[in-house]
């Protein structure tokens, strides 16, 4: 059993040199986010997973919301290439795996001691019975094993054999075992392996590692819809829940994304959504959060994919409470015409002939009518419940969890566990959607950043080369001036690529062209054999242009640059050609028609690797210093989190006190004390050594690029007089500017004294409680926006602004415990008490707060009528008009981006949202990052936030930030665009084509004929695409690696010259 | 193209332009699940659809190809954000060119194809193919 917590724990030594290692359990997106970051921050980082492959919950959704992609490939800067489903970055590919990451899957924990810093693990890794290193992939075991078994991965909507693979790209790149019962033990996939890659008398491991913190992202389960047999899911055929839709609804899913009625296969055209299947009930009391918007998103899926399909969700309230949710929510009404009706369906009956499905419920706005109604196929939109481990987790490493049996946590440390040195984070710790879980992940990682900061970059790795590596390569040979001299390697990949394609007729054909001057086969090129073949030949030939004939570009080529490296020659003189992919395994009832295309790729690939050319990427150290703007709880926790990991802070708040909102927040629902959380934070970064605090203060330039930005501040003096500017020189920004409460004339508030803003209220219960004890009636209304806003062309600022209600629950309860008799009434659109939060809801209904629900058509009326205030309201359901006087109305004021956003975001080149938040480099993948790289965003200057979002999104940063602090030296470029000044006639099409807004005109640069102004791509910030390439009217532009002469010299259309 | 349609030992050549993100992966997923498909499309490898050149188009042509297709991530799901509507608006200027010269702007296509649909990937290799088997050789060989 593991010690209890004691004092805060801020920095360990390492007495025992284990603290560098961190586990991360759970291989989902919120692990593997955890991992690379830490990773990157040079920690060593143990990933286990229990199933055998990374990717968890998020790898089988195939569209997410509110931006319908799959982009996981997008995950993180570095853009390596191709989709890595389901991990979320090349960083976990098996060939180009981090140095820093130790991958176990198919592993568990069964036991736990120690303490922070210095953890012992026990770990059980169950076999796999095949060894990944060994496998290609050929698949012959899976077509051999006679086992049919429902795939876990389509939801049992298609079969798989014992011997699998989870998904086509499923990371370890292997096939697996399911050795349960149904596995007959025939030996006979061991028979047919062409490497003998299968042992099915493998054993399990058990290992005992030391780690000096631990991240848990061990996720959630699903509710389990059979216990609500009401909605008969298993006994019709047609009632399918959430998870299972999604399958269908995917691009990679058993129907390649046609919906379809399992009765049938026939396209639905009536779907029923069921919200809250295990969500705000007796028994499973909380919101699940996510229900809501992927309910939309199905609805919209459908929409796109069945020609007038009806949708209709029935729900109770729709919560859209996250960025461009609510956009999101209006446009599957008006632009698709998803219908939502606001109720509970009682009971699902089936009808026996036609399969369709008959729900019985009662009509909104006429409570006597119950209906009945047909639909094709209903989907059940199920809740998040604790993961299955987590009793079991929380026992083995003494962590609390809470009653809901989500791991518990202290509302201003969302990120720790109840044990000193191990985090939690994701769906683990409440249910919650991909960006907060990427965000709980990046965090988490910086706590242990924090925790670990003496072996922060101690564990080195390098991005010198496009895949990443520990290895300090030796001399780079230059062969800058010699002619081509290529080597090929042909790949018998026995029998993927040799039973189909002519191997030997294919090295015979190679060997013959001009420019090769050595052509063999290899076995298995990925094996040890075939890479010690490789670098021989390259020493021996003298080869500096390689071109590998084997498989997938995506899956192997940072395999193959490595090898190239190792031997001595810059890994872009490698080329690869796919003749298992795209021919062999394609192609295979026409072997020679075959081995002529294997022939025909060759060539152009031989052609291509002529013409390649070294590429080196630039380097710099990065300032070890980070500039924070914005002074609240968000920039305030970043600049500790930075500091206390060793590096310097400048933190620049435009005011003249630290603080922000928090200053204004005087208890929270969950009951602590935000004033001692303000204090404590104030007095820690003025304390703090490598902290300096710029007050009265702001950015008012920035030139550079990540690791080297330099920054003017200006300082305004405290009495009257000349601002001072001071330049600071910094690695990274982060932008934590906040929000605030919108102001205007609405409502009376202004004139009416009665009549105050939800901040107010606050500030007269805690200051002058005895004045709202005397009170018999408050009204509050909820979500008051600018009026502009309720105009239709401003759909979007029409935005949810997330924590007011929960703000509305939280003073109602007070008001009720001041005087219970004091009537509080409640105006509003939605109730929006997502996650736990639902308990104060439940608490201020049973405390006898009245809920009034309006809508845009029935705006409440607030009038004074002789010196009284008076509201009026027509009352959907009742359809009367409500009319209340009120000692007091307060106003539930939108949160909107501080004035000088805008100006911000121009000075640092970054977008904004069209709420007017800025705007991140993915709403899903990305939350904390900007496209620019090396500038961050937390707090509520990204979207209205509780203070514990606003924490664990500014540690989020600070992790990001370090691991650029961290880095010694930092790599820039790459295959990227590169302007020629002497053809550019600056004409801005470049900079228009960008689809992030790289190239720009610059004075300095002198164009062709000597003109002023010329096109120029900073190498540090282009990511790659050769967008600017194909549009540039001089082809001023050229993409390296993919020159035009790189591209045009394969040939392209020659395909018949090299026919036998 | 006075042979249209008789010439039995024609083989149409189609040159297929892929990003390395969706367009290369539904191509190594319809390898991974053994679809097949006709072994006259031959794939050239771009960083992103954004990359297509209307000139590697026309050279494609020009140096023999029957045919020509770009395959990318589907819409808004583009790895460079929009890379996918830049190649597709570069398409839609090579078949109007190709149109005018007489060659026909139905022997190019653009494909917005999912890394996961290896299925898809398969089907237009095939109906590409089909296609351009009916139309006959490229004129300008």
């Amino acid at each position: 059993m593991l010690g209890r917590k004691s004092a805060e724990v801020v920095g360990i030594d390492d007495p025992n040199g284990v603290a560098g290692r961190v586990m991360v359990v759970g291989g989902g997106v919120g692990g593997m986010r955890a991992a690379i970051d830490l990773a990157e921050a040079g920690l060593q980082v143990i990933l286990v997973e229990t199933t055998p492959s990374l990717g968890g919950r998020v790898a089988q959704l195939g569209f997410m919301f509110p931006t319908h992609d799959c982009v996981l490939c997008r995950g993180t800067s570095d853009h390596g290439y191709g989709c890595t489903r389901p991990a979320i970055s090349p960083a976990f590919m098996d060939y180009n795996l981090h140095p820093n990451i130790e991958l176990l899957t198919n592993t568990q924990i069964i036991g736990a001691k120690g303490q922070a810093g210095d953890f012992t693990i026990q770990l059980r890794q169950h076999p796999r019975y095949v060894k990944v290193e060994r496998c290609t992939n050929c698949g012959l075991c899976a077509v051999a094993c006679p086992v049919f078994l429902p795939s876990g991965f389509q939801m049992g909507m298609s079969q798989r054999k014992a011997i699998y693979k989870s998904a086509p790209r499923a990371i370890p790149d292997a096939y697996v075992v399911d050795k349960g019962p149904y596995c007959e033990d025939c030996g006979i996939c061991v028979d047919v392996c062409p490497t003998q890659a299968i042992d099915l008398n493998e054993e399990y491991l058990n290992r005992t590692v030391q780690v000096g913190a631990v991240i848990l992202a061990i996720g959630y389960s699903l509710t389990d819809v059979t216990s609500y047999e009401e909605y008969g899911w298993g006994r019709h055929l047609n009632v399918v829940h959430s998870m299972e839709y999604e399958r269908l609804a995917s691009r990679s899913g058993p129907t390649e994304g046609i919906v379809v009625r399992p009765s049938d296969g026939q396209m639905p055209h009536r779907i029923a959504w069921l919200q809250c299947v295990g969500s705000r009930d007796q028994k499973y009391p909380y919101c699940s959060s996510i229900c809501c918007m992927y309910a939309a998103k199905e609805a919209m899926l459908a929409k796109q994919r069945i020609p007038d399909v009806e949708c209709r969700i029935f729900m109770m309230d729709e919560r859209a409470f996250n960025k461009e949710f609510n956009a999101y929510y209006e446009r599957s009404k008006e632009t698709f015409g998803v219908e939502y009706v606001r109720c509970r369906v009682s009971s699902v009956k089936e009808d026996p002939e036609t399969k369709d499905l008959v729900l019985r419920y009662m009509r909104p706005n006429s409570p006597e009518q119950i209906v009945e109604e047909r639909f094709n196929m209903v989907v059940l939109s199920v809740g998040t419940q604790p993961p299955a481990q987590a009793k079991a987790t929380a026992e083995a490493l003494g962590i609390e969890l809470n009653p809901y049996g989500f791991c518990e946590t202290d509302k201003f440390a969302p990120l720790e566990t109840s044990q000193p040195g191990v985090y939690v984070c994701g769906t683990f710790q409440s249910p919650k959607e991909i960006a907060e879980t990427i965000i709980d992940a990046a965090g988490a990682a910086g706590d242990v950043m924090r925790l670990m900061r003496a072996d922060l970059g101690k564990k080195e790795s390098s991005r010198e080369y496009p895949f990443i590596s520990d290895i300090h390569f030796g001399e780079e040979r230059d062969v800058s001036g010699d002619p081509p001299q290529v080597g090929v390697f042909v790949c018998d990949c026995h029998p993927s690529i040799d039973s189909v394609v002519d191997t030997e007729a294919l090295t015979r054909y190679a060997a013959k062209l001009p420019e090769v001057v050595h052509a063999a086969r290899v076995g298995y090129a990925c094996f040890d054999e075939g890479q010690a073949q490789i670098e021989e030949a390259i020493e021996h030939y003298q080869l500096n242009r390689l071109v590998i004939a084997g498989c997938s570009h995506r899956t192997h080529e940072s395999l193959f640059q490595r090898t190239t490296r190792q031997a001595g020659l810059n890994p872009y003189l490698m080329e690869m050609v796919n003749i298992r992919e795209h021919c062999a395994w394609v192609h295979s009832a026409h072997p020679q028609a075959a081995t002529r295309k294997a022939k025909e790729l060759l060539h152009g690939g031989i052609q291509r690797a002529c013409a390649m050319m070294p590429i080196h990427k630039g380097s710099l150290n990065p300032a070890r210093r980070a500039l924070i703007i914005g002074g609240g709880v968000a920039g305030m926790t970043a600049a500790l989190s930075i500091a206390d990991s060793g590096y310097n802070v400048t933190l620049v708040e435009q005011s003249a006190e630290l603080g922000g909102n928090l200053r204004h927040v005087y208890y929270v629902a969950e009951g602590q004390n935000p004033q001692r959380l303000l204090r404590d934070l104030v007095n820690r970064v003025r304390g703090h050594e490598r902290i300096t605090v710029l007050a009265r203060s702001q950015m008012i330039e920035q030139t550079g690029s990540v690791g080297r930005f330099n920054s003017v501040v200006l300082t305004h003096p405290m009495e009257a007089g000349q601002a001072i500017d001071s330049s600071v020189e910094h690695a990274v920004t982060i932008v934590a500017t906040g929000g605030e409460e919108w102001r205007g004339d609405v409502y009376l508030l202004g004139t009416n004294r009665q009549v105050i803003t939800e901040v107010e209220l606050e500030d007269h219960i805690a200051h002058r409680p005895e004045a709202i004890a005397e009170m018999t009636h408050v009204v509050m209304i909820q979500c008051v926006h600018a009026p502009d806003a309720l105009d239709s062309s401003y759909q979007a600022a029409r935005y949810c602004s997330r924590i007011c209600c929960t703000n509305s629950m939280k003073n109602a309860i007070r008001i009720k415990l001041l005087n219970p008799s004091c009537q509080v009434t409640i105006l509003y659109k939605n109730i929006i008490t997502y996650g736990f939060r639902e308990q104060y809801y439940t608490e201020a209904r049973r405390r006898g707060v009245v809920f009034v629900r309006y809508d845009d058509t029935t705006q409440p009326l607030v009038q004074e009528v002789n010196g009284h205030l008076r509201i009026s309201l027509q009352e959907p359901i009742l359809k009367r008009t409500l009319t209340f006087e009120p000692d007091l109305l307060t106003l539930n004021m939108a949160i909107v981006p501080p004035q000088g956003t805008a100006e911000l975001a121009r000075i640092l080149k970054v977008p904004l949202s069209s709420e007017g938040f800025f705007m991140e480099a993915h709403l899903k993948m990305r939350p904390m990052d900007f496209m620019e790289e090396g500038i961050f965003v937390a707090g509520m200057a990204h979207y209205p936030k509780f203070i514990e979002e606003a924490i664990a999104h500014a540690q989020a940063t600070a992790g990001r930030a370090i691991t650029i602090l961290a880095k010694q030296p930092l790599y820039i470029g790459g295959s990227i665009a590169v302007v020629d000044q002497a053809k550019c006639v600056g004409c801005l099409t470049c900079t228009r084509t960008c689809p992030v807004g790289i190239p720009q005109i610059r004075p300095g640069q002198v164009g062709v004929g000597g003109i002023v102004g010329a096109a120029y791509i900073d190498p540090a910030l282009c990511q790659g695409c050769g967008s600017c390439t194909g549009e540039c009217p001089a082809k001023a532009i050229q993409l390296l690696n993919y020159t035009d002469e790189q591209i045009l010299v394969q040939g392209l259309g020659a395909w018949a010259v090299v026919a036998d | 193209m006075s042979d249209q349609g008789h010439n039995k030992t024609y083989e149409p050549e189609i040159t297929v332009f892929t990003c390395i993100y969706c367009g290369y992966m539904s191509a190594d997923t319809a390898g991974a699940l053994r679809l097949q498909y006709p072994p006259n499309v031959k794939l050239i490898r771009l960083p992103c659809t954004g990359k297509t050149d209307v000139g590697y188009i026309l050279r494609a042509f020009e140096m023999g190809a029957d045919g020509v297709y770009v395959v990318g991530c589907p819409i808004g799901n583009c790895h460079h954000v929009r890379g996918n509507e830049r190649g597709q608006a570069r398409v839609e200027r090579a078949k109007k060119l190709l149109d005018e010269i007489g060659l026909g702007g139905e022997r190019l296509n653009i494909f917005f194809v999912s890394g996961g649909m290896g299925a898809t990937f398969a089907h237009h290799a095939e109906e590409m193919t089909e296609r351009i088997r009916m139309l006959g050789p490229n004129p300008l060989k």
